[in-house]
């Protein structure tokens, strides 16, 4: 059986709590703050409010951070399900998740994605939904690395015909020549430093302004004088 | 066919070429609109600068009321707010300002020495609005928690008295002319009046489809200006609790609004036009603000939109009225504030004011001074020259 597509919360093993209370916030925040994207995923969704470009260049498109670190497909899932899309009405969805199911298969994690889209549609029919393909981690070539490119391939062959889905690749850059991750990109060869955010999120930046000024009138660029 | 190939190979080409750089002359095309659109932004940016240089502000000995108007920098920037500022409101006598927070605190500074004086604690969730009466011994303030309260201001800064009653998030609450009664407008979808005396609800508004964000009463009390969710702004006569008229142009979400104070219905006039002088234009007249990013100026009388202020970049939060009549001034999630000249139409000064979304601005009646608030969690106070 799939485990992607069984909505889950997470166990709580360290007796703190902390994922529920997370995820009570989120829904508080649903009710309170009107925001034109919602972000929810795992911690690359998390670790990006925490960099520059996130006060820099999303936050003025008023946005909602809901990632988790650690976060599943199954969990997260769970938390769509739970109500953290109940109240708010964005114009974009901005999913990114998966990078934590290497226990799964390739095509398990794609057809988990695929069941998030499903869900996130039948809760706002109207939404544009941005997928970033999923980034590679690991400093040196690892069998997790490979099942994420198979992932990614999937989602590149099976994405483009949903309507209302965008597929972006964030992924390009990351992998040096000779293979490695530097640090430099990815501190702890997971987790976007400064300049790896910058670099993986600047086209999804792109796309969202892209997709919010969608018939809005042109602005007249020519000068006035 | 094995000419294309053999140059293919020696050029180390890969089959996808077309794939890989398809898009990429479109893209540099609207590169090169988006740099030049900011080359004009930046000269136009150094033509104030240096206008501003060479002419000069007027110093403080010769400057006007009428004319003055906020100029960089900032006088004092207070922090101390742990959660983005909601609401920032002068003292009507004194020469004190309260801020209110999403921390659930409102604050008390004074503007001229930039002294943090005390904190009024008592709200459980996010505070959205204040107002003083008009002699300033009493504010109230309304918060997400579903309550407005209202504290004494001359000694003990204490609340006397919380008024239940809305089913969700209070947005906004003003004091009435007289001062007798408070208006509170809320996510519930409609507007209360509360008796100060007694704490009772006396009216109940209802007609808005959607989430209102703010309510104010007009200067003689007889009308109440609401904005919306909905898109629209309602026009309620207080006394029969009738909604008189709706007013409908903005694109989006009316954040806020401010009625215009008799001293500028000359300068709206004048810029309506020569076809409105047939006393086309009634008035009260009223400015709204939206995540349009458009301001509007109504004539609430006629119940039309009479012009569009159109220049900041992203959701307008906040709108006041000069007390000289002339201009009109905004605070926007663009992080700036706007300095508009009414009779032109045209926006006169930008002040870069914070690092995050301005959510609020407030002009001082008599003195010389702007304040305004931000997601930033600070309240900047600017000097008029």
């Amino acid at each position: 059986m799939n485990t992607c597509k069984v909505p889950a919360s997470v166990v709580d093993t360290d007796g703190d709590n902390r994922w529920i209370s997370i995820h009570n916030r989120f829904l508080s925040e649903t009710r309170e703050k009107d925001a034109d994207v919602v972000f929810i995923g795992d911690s690359i969704i998390q670790a990006l409010q925490h960099c520059e470009i996130w006060n820099e260049l999303f936050a003025p498109l008023h946005c909602l951070n809901f990632g988790i670190h650690r976060d599943k497909i199954e969990n997260v899932l769970w938390r769509i399900q739970n109500g953290e899309l109940d109240n708010v009405k964005p114009k974009v969805i901005v999913l990114h998740v998966g990078t934590n199911n290497h226990r799964n298969k390739p095509e398990e994690i794609f057809e988990g994605i695929l069941e998030i889209i499903h869900t996130i549609k039948e809760k706002q029919p109207d939404v544009y939904i941005v997928v970033p393909t999923l980034l590679p981690r690991g400093q040196h070539p690892n069998p997790i690395r490979d099942k994420l490119n198979k992932v990614n391939e999937l989602l590149k062959e099976k994405l483009s015909s949903q309507p209302k889905v965008e597929l972006i690749q964030i992924d390009n850059g990351f992998v040096l020549p000779d293979g490695t991750i530097s640090h430099h990109d990815m501190h702890d060869y997971l987790l976007l430093t400064n300049s790896g955010c910058r670099k993986a999120f600047k086209p999804v930046y792109e796309l969202l302004v892209q997709l919010l000024t969608e018939g809005e009138p042109e602005k007249d660029l020519t000068p006035s004088e | 066919m094995d000419a294309l190939e053999a140059f293919k190979k020696e050029a180390d080409m890969p089959g996808e070429v077309e794939r890989k750089f398809g898009g990429l002359l479109e893209k540099k095309w609207t590169s090169v609109i988006r740099l030049q659109k900011k080359v004009m932004e930046l000269e136009s940016k150094l033509n104030e600068a240096e206008k501003e240089y060479i002419e000069g502000a007027p110093t403080r000995g010769k400057r006007s009321p009428s004319e003055w108007i906020p100029r960089p920098p900032e006088k004092f920037c207070l922090t101390g707010h742990r959660a983005p500022v909601t609401r920032v409101i002068f003292h009507p006598v004194f020469s004190v300002m309260v801020s209110a927070s999403e921390d659930a605190t409102l604050k008390v500074w004074d503007f001229e020495t930039g002294e943090y004086e005390r904190t009024l604690k008592g709200h459980t969730d996010s505070i959205q609005d204040i107002c003083f009466d008009s002699t300033g011994k009493l504010l109230v303030s309304c918060s997400a928690d579903m309550t407005i309260k209202l504290w004494e201001f001359q000694q003990t800064y204490d609340c006397i008295r919380t008024m239940l009653g809305h089913d969700h998030n209070v947005s906004s609450v003003a004091f009435m002319p007289g001062n007798d009664y408070v208006v509170s407008s809320s996510r519930d979808k409609t507007i209360k009046m509360w008796e100060v005396l007694t704490g009772y609800c006396i009216k109940t508004f209802v007609g808005h489809r959607d989430w209102i964000r703010m309510v104010r009463p007009s200067p003689d009390g007889s009308l109440l200006a609401s904005c919306s969710h909905d898109q629209s702004i309602r026009i309620w006569a207080v006394s029969s609790k009738e909604c008189r008229n709706e007013l409908r142009a903005h694109e989006h979400v009316i954040e806020c609004i401010a009625w215009a104070p008799d001293s500028s219905a000359g300068a709206i006039i004048e810029a309506v036009g020569v076809d409105n002088k047939k006393g086309a234009a009634m008035g009260p007249f009223l400015a709204s603000g939206s995540r349009d990013k458009s301001i509007r100026i109504w004539d609430v009388g006629a119940g039309i939109a009479l012009f569009t202020l159109i220049g900041h970049d992203n959701w307008v939060r906040g709108v006041v009225f000069h007390p000289g009549g002339k201009f009109l001034i905004s605070a926007s999630d663009d992080k700036t504030l706007r300095v508009w000249d009414l009779k032109n139409k045209r926006c006169m000064k930008t002040l870069e004011a914070h690092k995050h979304f301005c959510t609020s601005l407030d002009f001082h009646k008599s003195h010389p001074f702007v304040i305004s608030g931000s997601v930033d969690q600070s309240v900047k106070v600017w000097e008029c020259r």
